[in-house]
């Protein structure tokens, strides 16, 4: 039964897993911490997993159960990058236009600069999650969850735009 | 267009590159250690509740039936004793409780929510010992004085034996302090390394919603 399961588990896991590692890099700054948080994730999405019932999405409960863990649970910190992390992300796309990629560059880095809280808030947003998932998702009020997300807009706005 | 939708556009077209884990990888992570605070918090809390049962049940039984002759305060100290046990009982069973509600699965600010009711339910355990050791202390101080100057009865052994009983008393007050001030700092560690992070992330989830 419980080899079942697991079976199961893995399952959805690997299909889903590039949520997790979204995660994880978001909330880690190098390769090491990165494997190490996703690893945390793992174990906290198999314990979790008994009780999941099936009746909402695998990944959208993983979302759930991956955030609290980079956020709340994941007890070890983080090394200084030693490589420029960021830089991992910026991959010129097609129609290579300088400007737009440099601003793009300037967004996501100050996305990284994000507290804990607003960066899950962005990256549900990004996910294309709507503000009642968002808001359900951290505990928050849907007006609220608005009102900090234009909150957030403001301050990238200044920051791209100083 | 604005900058979060910009930042929205690139990220749902960008092909985010991770190194496709197998299912074989994620069998053997699935039975590893995990390192989250809850299982330092459980094992934590487990020691403190151990050392301070110990200790309370140390000096509870041993010293005070040393202390008086009267029967009446022996059979009291008796009763407050087993009270005592009751007390950490329902603590315990209160800390199992909270324990068990913690999710996962939960919203973030309720998982939050959650780790910190366990650990207050801890830190009150430990303020109950210390409530409770102080007013021991001062019983027991009340009933020695009593009862030796009844025994002794003459005022210059009384005067003698004042001074070394305040000595004591003061002595005793300063090792209290002392005790404390570990207390104290032993929690503003703790608090600091383990639980720094969650506080401050809880306290901005509470703002959102204020």
């Amino acid at each position: 039964m419980s080899k079942e399961l697991e079976e199961l588990f893995v399952q959805q896991l690997r299909a889903n897993q590039n949520i997790v590692h979204k995660i994880c890099r978001l909330y880690t700054r190098d390769q090491e911490a990165h494997n190490d948080l996703f690893q945390e994730i793992t174990i906290q999405l198999w314990k979790a997993f008994p009780q999941f019932r099936g009746d909402s999405k695998f990944s959208t409960w993983a979302y759930r159960v991956a955030l609290n863990t980079a956020i709340t649970l994941y007890r070890k910190s983080t090394k200084m990058a030693t490589v420029a992390f960021e830089a991992n992300w910026h991959l010129p796309q097609e129609d290579y236009n300088f400007e737009e990629e440099e601003q793009l560059k300037r967004l996501y880095e100050a996305f990284y600069t994000l507290s804990d809280i607003e960066k899950a808030l962005v990256f549900l947003y990004l996910e294309d999650k709507d503000y009642a998932e968002i808001s359900e998702t951290l505990g928050i009020s849907e007006v609220n969850a608005r009102v900090r997300m234009n909150r957030i807009k403001g301050k990238l706005k200044k920051l791209i735009n100083p | 267009m604005e900058e979060l939708d910009k930042l929205k556009r690139d990220w749902q077209q960008r092909d985010h590159k991770f190194p496709s884990l197998t299912e074989q990888d994620l069998y053997k992570m699935l039975h590893r250690k995990s390192s989250s605070i809850v299982k330092w918090i459980l094992i934590i809390s487990l020691l403190e509740f151990l050392l301070l049962v110990g200790i309370s049940s140390c000096y509870s039984f041993d010293s005070f039936k040393q202390i008086s002759k009267h029967r009446e305060i022996e059979a009291a100290i008796e009763i407050v004793n087993y009270l005592n046990f009751g007390v950490i009982a329902i603590f315990i069973y209160f800390f199992y409780k909270n324990y068990k509600s913690i999710s996962t699965t939960a919203s973030t600010k309720k998982l939050m929510s959650q780790i910190l009711h366990t650990r207050k339910t801890v830190r009150n355990y430990v303020y109950y010992n210390l409530i409770l050791a102080g007013l021991s202390f001062i019983f027991a101080l009340i009933v020695a004085l009593n009862e030796s100057s009844e025994v002794k009865g003459l005022q210059q052994d009384l005067n003698e034996h004042v001074y070394l009983k305040v000595m004591m008393v003061v002595l005793i007050l300063i090792l209290f302090l002392v005790f404390l001030g570990v207390f104290w700092l032993y929690y503003k560690l703790l608090y600091g390394i383990l639980l720094k992070r969650l506080y401050k992330n809880y306290e901005e989830l509470k703002k959102i919603d204020q």
